[in-house]
C-alpha cells in the first residue's frame, strides 16, 4: 500500500537525514523507534503529505506523491489517513464528538463510509474503553489518557486506510500505555488498515508485526 | 464551516465582542451624522413650498429666510405698506401675502398676516395647508393655531388667547387689554408653521395702537374701538411679504426689479437659493464630522485585523488539528476572512438597528428645536454603499491573516 524511496529530508539549518526504505501493506502494524531529533516526526509529516518531498519518491496505492500539488495532499490526507498527536488533539471548543467528527468532516469518501454518525461514534468511544459520559464532558476536563483515546476514535473513524500516530502514548503512564495500545489495536480493523506509530519508548514493540530503528540506520 | 468558525468565535468570545463594539459604534457615528445633517437638510427644505420669493428689508439673504420661515434669529427691519402694495401693482405678481413677526404667546411665535396666507402658502411637495378643526380668521380679533399650538396648550375652537409683545414673556409685557378667540386649528405640517399663531394683520396693528417704541403708553381699554378712523388699523409697516409669480421664469428679473426699487432698501430672496448657501456652510462642518467617522472606522478595522493576527497564535492547536484532518489552507484562510465578515455583518446589523432608534430621538429632538420633522426611514441607498465599502474593507485587511494561515506550513505546526 505505500511506500518511499531513497527518502532524504535537507534541514534548512544542513542537517541532512536519510530514511530507510519503509513498506506498509494493509493490516501491517509498524513501529519507528528513535531518540528525539532522529526525524520521526518528519518522516511522518512526508507520509501524510503536509511536508514537501525532497529527495526520494513516496508511493500511495496508486498515487505518487512528487507529481500531486498541495491541494491533492490535503485530500489525499483527508481521504486515506487518520492522524494522533503526542498531545493537544482536540479542538478545546468542540464537544468530543465534534471532535471526533472532524476525522471525516474533509472527506466525502470516509463521509459515506459513516451512514449514521452518532451510533459510529459510540461504537467508536465504547470500543475504545471510553464511558458514553465522555461524549457529554467538556474536552478540557477529560484525562491525557481519555483524550488519546478520543484522538484515536477520530483517526479511526470512516476507517482510513493508514493511521499515523506521533509518540501518542509519551504522555500517559506505562499502564494506560498498555491500554491504550490493547484497545487500539483492538478498534482497528486489520483487512483494510494499516497503522504507523513512531515512538521512542520500545517496550511496546510487542505490539507490532514490524519495527524499524531510525537510529541504527543513522548511524 | 460556518459552525465551526461561530464556535470558534464564541469561545474567543470577549475580545470578539469588544471588536464587534468598536466597530458598530463607528458606524453608528458615521451614520447618525450623515442621517442627522441629511434630514435637516430635507426638513428645512420642504418647510416652505409655492412661494416663489420673499420680500423684506435688503439685508442678508439667508438672514431674511431664518427669520421669516424658520423664526430663528435677529428680527430683520420692517419694510413700509406702502412699498408691499407698490410692488403688488406689478403684473409679473400672482399673489402676495405679508407678514408681520415680533410677538408671541407663551414662546409660540406669532405671526400677523392675511387670510390668503393658508391659501397661497404651501409645504412639502407642494402641499396646502389644511385645518383639522375650524376655519382660517376672518375678524381681526380672531386667531388660527399651528396644529403644536393647540396640541401642547391645549387650545381649541372658542379657546381665548393674548399675546405678548416680543419672543420672550415678562411683566408688562403682555397685550393683556385684548383676547383673541380661536376659529381653527392646522394639520400637522412638520414645518415651523405648526408653532405659529397667526392672526390678521389688523388686529396686530390694534395691539399695537397704545405702544411707543416696545413700551406700553395707554390702554387699548381707554380708547373707543368704534371711534379709530377705518383706516387707522391698516398696518405702517411689515416684515416681509411671500409672493407667487404668474411664471416662475420671471423670478430673476423680478428679484433685479426689486432690487431697483428707489423708495426703500428691499430686496427679494429666492429661498432655495438662500437655503443652499445654508447647506454650502453646514456642509463644510458637516464634512469634518464625516471624515472623523472614516478615520475611526479604519481605526477599528485596524483592531479587528490585530484581533485575528493575534488570536492565530491562541488558535495554532485548532488550525493544525483541522489541517491533520484534511483541511486545505484554504479552508483555513477562508475560515480567517469569513470571521471578519461575520464581525463586520453583526456591527452593520447593530449600527442598523441603533442608528434607527438615535435617528427617531433625533428626529424628535429636530422637531422641538427646529420645528421640521424628517422623514423617518430604516436604510438608504446611500447606507447600503457605506455598508459595502465598510464590509469589503473589512474583507481585504483580513486578507493578511488569512495570507499569514494559508502560507504556515502544517509540518511546523505538526512538530
Amino acid at each position: 500500500m505505500l511506500q518511499t524511496l531513497g527518502l532524504e529530508y535537507h534541514y534548512q539549518q544542513g542537517k541532512k537525514i536519510v530514511f530507510p526504505e519503509i513498506e506498509v501493506e494493509r493490516g501491517q502494524r509498524l513501529l519507528i523507534s528513535g531518540f528525539s531529533g532522529c526525524g520521526k516526526t518528519t518522516l511522518l509529516s512526508l507520509i501524510a503529505g503536509a511536508l514537501q518531498l525532497q529527495v526520494g519518491e513516496i508511493k500511495f496505492d496508486n498515487n505518487d506523491y512528487s507529481s500531486m500539488s498541495s491541494l491533492l495532499l490535503d485530500r489525499h490526507r483527508a481521504d486515506h489517513i487518520g492522524y494522533i498527536f503526542q498531545t493537544l488533539n482536540l479542538v478545546p471548543f468542540l464537544s468530543v464528538s465534534e471532535n471526533i467528527g472532524l476525522g471525516i468532516r474533509f472527506s466525502q469518501s470516509r463521509k459515506s463510509r459513516v451512514p449514521n454518525l452518532n451510533q459510529e461514534i459510540k461504537r467508536l468511544v465504547d470500543s475504545l474503553g471510553l464511558d458514553k459520559e465522555v461524549l457529554n464532558t467538556p474536552v478540557n476536563r477529560l484525562s491525557v489518557g481519555q483524550q488519546q483515546r478520543v484522538a484515536a476514535a477520530r483517526a479511526l473513524l470512516g476507517k482510513p486506510d493508514l493511521i499515523l500516530a506521533d509518540e501518542p502514548t509519551s504522555a500517559l503512564d506505562s499502564e494506560t500505555t498498555k491500554k491504550f495500545l490493547n484497545e487500539v489495536m483492538e478498534a482497528f480493523d486489520s483487512s483494510k488498515q494499516a497503522i504507523i506509530m513512531v515512538s521512542h519508548d520500545v517496550s511496546i514493540a510487542p505490539y507490532f508485526d514490524s519495527v524499524i530503528d531510525l537510529n541504527k540506520n543513522h548511524a | 464551516m460556518l459552525s465551526l468558525l461561530l464556535k470558534s468565535m464564541r469561545s474567543r468570545i470577549i475580545p470578539t465582542s469588544l471588536v464587534t463594539i468598536s466597530l458598530m459604534a463607528s458606524m453608528v457615528l458615521l451614520l447618525s451624522i450623515e442621517r442627522i445633517q441629511q434630514g435637516t437638510e430635507e426638513g428645512f427644505n420642504q418647510s416652505i413650498s409655492g412661494v416663489d420669493a420673499i420680500i423684506g428689508p435688503r439685508s442678508s439673504s439667508l438672514e431674511l429666510v431664518l427669520y421669516t420661515v424658520f423664526h430663528l434669529g435677529r428680527p430683520t427691519n420692517n419694510i413700509t405698506t406702502k412699498t408691499i402694495n407698490d410692488v403688488k401693482q406689478r403684473s409679473d405678481i400672482s399673489w402676495l401675502v405679508p407678514i408681520a413677526l415680533g410677538d408671541s404667546h407663551r414662546g409660540y411665535r406669532v405671526i400677523a398676516t392675511e387670510p390668503n396666507y393658508f391659501q397661497h402658502i404651501r409645504y412639502g411637495n407642494n402641499q396646502p395647508l389644511t385645518f383639522s378643526k375650524g376655519a382660517p380668521f376672518t375678524e381681526l380679533s380672531e386667531a388660527t393655531l399651528g396644529s403644536d399650538v393647540a396640541e401642547k396648550l391645549n387650545y381649541s375652537v372658542g379657546s381665548e388667547i393674548q399675546i405678548t409683545h416680543g419672543s420672550i414673556e415678562s411683566i408688562g409685557s403682555k397685550h393683556d387689554d385684548f383676547s383673541f378667540t380661536v376659529t381653527g386649528v392646522l394639520n400637522k405640517t412638520g414645518t415651523p408653521i405648526d408653532q405659529a399663531i397667526f392672526l390678521d394683520l389688523k388686529g396686530y396693528e390694534l395691539l399695537h395702537l397704545g405702544w411707543k417704541s416696545g413700551k406700553k403708553v395707554f390702554s387699548l381699554e381707554d380708547i373707543d374701538l368704534s371711534s379709530l378712523p377705518p383706516d387707522a388699523l391698516n398696518p405702517k409697516t411689515v416684515t416681509a411679504a411671500f409672493v407667487g409669480l404668474k411664471s416662475k421664469l420671471t423670478i430673476f428679473n423680478f428679484s433685479k426689479n426689486i432690487r431697483e426699487y428707489t423708495e426703500e432698501a428691499i430686496s427679494a430672496v429666492i429661498p432655495g437659493i438662500a437655503l443652499s448657501e445654508l447647506w454650502s456652510i453646514v456642509g463644510l462642518v458637516d464634512k469634518g464630522f464625516q471624515l472623523l467617522s472614516w478615520i475611526i472606522i479604519a481605526i477599528s478595522l485596524i483592531a479587528m485585523v490585530t484581533l485575528i493576527i493575534a488570536s492565530l497564535d491562541n488558535r495554532k492547536q485548532e488550525m493544525t488539528i483541522y489541517r491533520a484532518n484534511g483541511a486545505s489552507p484554504k479552508f483555513l484562510a477562508a475560515m480567517v476572512i469569513c470571521e471578519s465578515l461575520v464581525i463586520g455583518l453583526v456591527a452593520i446589523i447593530g449600527a442598523i438597528i441603533l442608528v434607527t432608534a438615535v435617528t427617531y430621538f433625533a428626529t424628535s429632538q429636530l422637531n422641538l428645536a427646529l420645528g421640521i420633522s424628517p422623514s423617518f426611514k430604516w436604510i438608504s441607498l446611500d447606507e447600503i454603499k457605506v455598508f459595502g465599502i465598510i464590509l469589503l474593507s473589512g474583507v481585504l485587511s483580513s486578507l493578511i491573516p488569512a495570507a499569514m494561515v494559508f502560507r504556515k506550513n502544517l509540518h511546523q505546526a505538526l512538530s
